[in-house]
């Protein structure tokens, strides 16, 4: 419903910090993702001009937009990790002073680094199974329809990289935020 | 690792509540928190065999056809924001607003119920309203509170008026058609709509000089036309995007990516369009879906865990068991949500709860589409309410000179009004026709 980024204060939050080189390089490589949505709309469109002009419903408009938008949603949500957009309370966050605030900020990356951590191996629990057979043997899942994409395995896998790249970046702003100096960061 | 089974379910459901609140005013991002939430219970409570049924929630979550419609709708709006669309809108509705006491303010209102109705996005609503209207408004002398609340009331009605995300989301959570909701929320979103305009005339009239009736003004027919061509976009699209949701034509999905096409077509046509823009509206696009959909993944896997554990069924027994009068259960069920929404996003709040409450909403006789009325109505109210009304933030941003405590007593009389329209509404179920 918001396209801000702050129910929780901040209107002008996440300040131009210092980035590190990965959330450069997330959001340098994330902006051309968001196209993809632009994409939806046009194939959206297609589908129901074929439909009603020549009666023709495609196989594919339906799985691939649903495909290409979980795309967009998994690299939308690792943007807004770079970005710090992730929609949170700042209530006692903002009334720390800065030393406390540091070490909050190290508990918050490094327990979020955890948890993305852990999540990407129990999504790679499941992508193991979309992308082998129980015998071992390599053959990708395919989504069961009349068209037959492999779109749930590509999902999955794609699943697994973002919670690595996230729990990746969680831990470099943790580390980031032990080096820096107290009262750095004021 | 530690057996947090021996905790039993009612204090394993305090455990989880107190974890998950705990975490969150520390700062850490409502998203991770559900996740880590969700992890520590997952494995404690089960152990790591659990753990693929909580990716599989995850991955049917963000693969489904109707969610595609979230950053359509959302781009509409971005698009819109960058438009002059909604400035032209505003001048045009000068001509309906007229010279009646408090017409800046019905018009305001009137200008929210299309924004609302073309796109169902509520921040940009309120911050165009707070860069349109409100100036205006304080120029002629109306009461601050007035116009204040007026703007941010006004704004927030995109949670509930047609196309909106809220019930959207709802729809995707309670296995309802979106179609449905969307008649469902037509009349009392109107009504809403009303009620605000009502309680400004009443207050105009009673006391003049809250509102300031305008000079006469003679506005010549040629500008009139000028002015009644800001309406044609607006309508064309609203038309557009909710007529072939009634009519049937297309899918909500379908109807949404029409309605991005009608924006970005009508701002070709007003020679505003730039590929800059629609580079811009795209990654804002990404951004909020980023943010709505990770809050959704970890919503949907502590859901998961919790229903697993039992949790569900027993939260629905305590619910049920307060009373054998439905309405009294109804109204537990309104508080725990406004209280969930001092401290959770809307989308947080939908995921979480509603797998608990639709069931006791349908088993006690009641339509699970009017429910979802119902919730999009209270999710409204907790926009507004301190201490994190996301709308005085949204506003604030745009106003600087304003205190955020003038913003919040400002809504007071609205958040009354939306009280009063949420206890008709569940007084008088009927009203949410579909």
């Amino acid at each position: 419903m918001q396209d801000l980024p702050p129910p929780a204060g901040h209107p002008e939050d996440a300040p131009e910090r210092d980035h590190s080189l990965l959330a450069r390089l997330i959001m340098a490589c994330g902006k051309p993702f968001s196209l993809i949505y632009v994409f939806i709309m046009a194939i959206l469109i297609y589908e129901v001009f074929l439909r009603y002009v020549f009666k023709l419903p495609t196989l594919w408009v339906h799985e691939t937009s649903t495909f290409l938008s979980a795309v967009a949603f998994l690299i939308g949500g690792l943007y807004c990790v770079a970005s710090n957009k992730h929609i949170r309370i700042v209530i006692l966050y903002d009334a720390v002073n800065a030393r406390v605030r540091r070490w909050l900020d190290v508990f918050i990356y490094g327990v979020c680094a955890a948890s993305t951590l852990f999540f990407s191996y129990a999504s790679w629990l499941s992508a193991k199974r979309a992308i082998f057979t129980p015998g071992g043997q390599f053959r990708l899942e395919t989504s069961g329809t009349a068209w037959n994409p492999p779109y749930p395995s590509i999902l999955k896998l794609l699943m697994v990289a973002t919670l690595l790249i996230m729990s990746a970046q969680f831990l470099i702003l943790m580390i980031r935020t032990l080096r820096k100096k107290e009262g750095d960061d004021v | 690792m530690f057996d947090l089974q021996s905790l039993g379910i009612e204090y394993g459901t305090v455990v989880m509540l107190v974890m998950l609140l705990g975490l969150l005013v520390t700062g850490m991002p409502l998203a991770f928190v559900t996740l880590l939430v969700a992890f520590i219970f997952a494995l404690g409570w089960f152990g790591p065999a659990s753990v693929p049924l909580i990716t599989s929630r995850i991955y049917t979550f963000v693969s489904s056809f109707v969610f595609v419609s979230v950053p359509m709708f959302v781009m509409m709006a971005s698009v819109l924001d960058r438009s002059g669309i909604a400035r032209d809108l505003f001048d045009a509705m000068r001509l309906i607003g007229g010279r009646i006491r408090g017409g800046v303010a019905v018009q305001t209102i009137f200008v929210a119920v299309v924004l609302a109705a073309m796109s169902g996005i509520i921040g940009g609503e309120i911050v165009l309203l707070g860069l349109l209207a409100l100036p205006q408004m304080l120029r002629l002398g109306y009461d601050r509170r007035l116009a204040i609340g007026v703007v941010c009331a006004g704004g927030s009605l995109g949670t509930m008026i047609p196309p909106s995300i809220v019930l959207i989301i709802y729809g995707l959570t309670a296995n309802v058609s979106i179609g449905d909701l969307f008649t469902a929320a037509f009349v009392p979103g109107f009504l809403l709509a009303g009620m605000y305009v009502a309680y400004v005339l009443i207050r105009a009239w009673m006391d003049p000089s809250v509102a300031p009736a305008l000079a006469p003004e003679d506005i010549p027919t040629g500008e009139k036309a000028r002015l009644l061509k800001g309406l044609i976009f607006p309508m064309l699209i609203v038309v557009m995007v909710l007529g072939s949701i009634y009519g049937g034509i297309a899918s909500v999905t379908e109807a949404s990516a029409v309605g991005v096409l009608g924006v970005i077509l009508s701002t070709v046509v007003r020679g505003e369009f730039t590929w800059q823009m629609l580079r811009a509206a795209a990654v804002q696009t990404m951004e909020t879906c980023g943010m709505i959909v990770w809050i959704g993944v970890g919503a949907s896997a502590l859901v998961g865990v919790f229903n697993l554990m039992g949790g569900v069924t027993f939260v629905s027994n305590l619910i049920t068991g307060v009373s054998d009068n439905p309405t009294v259960v109804i109204l537990v069920m309104m508080v725990i949500l406004f209280v969930l929404g001092m401290f959770l996003d809307w989308v947080g709040i939908a995921l979480l709860t509603m797998p608990i409450f639709v069931p006791i909403v349908t088993d006690l006789g009641y339509s699970p589409v009017w429910f979802g009325v119902v919730f999009s109505l209270s999710m409204q109210v907790s926009y507004l309410t301190p201490p994190f009304g996301p709308a005085a933030f949204y506003l604030k941003s745009v106003t600087p000179d304003i205190s955020l405590g003038e913003i919040f007593r400002s809504m007071v009389p609205f958040i009354v009004l939306q009280i009063v329209a949420l206890a008709f509404l569940i007084a008088f179920p009927g009203i949410a026709v579909h």
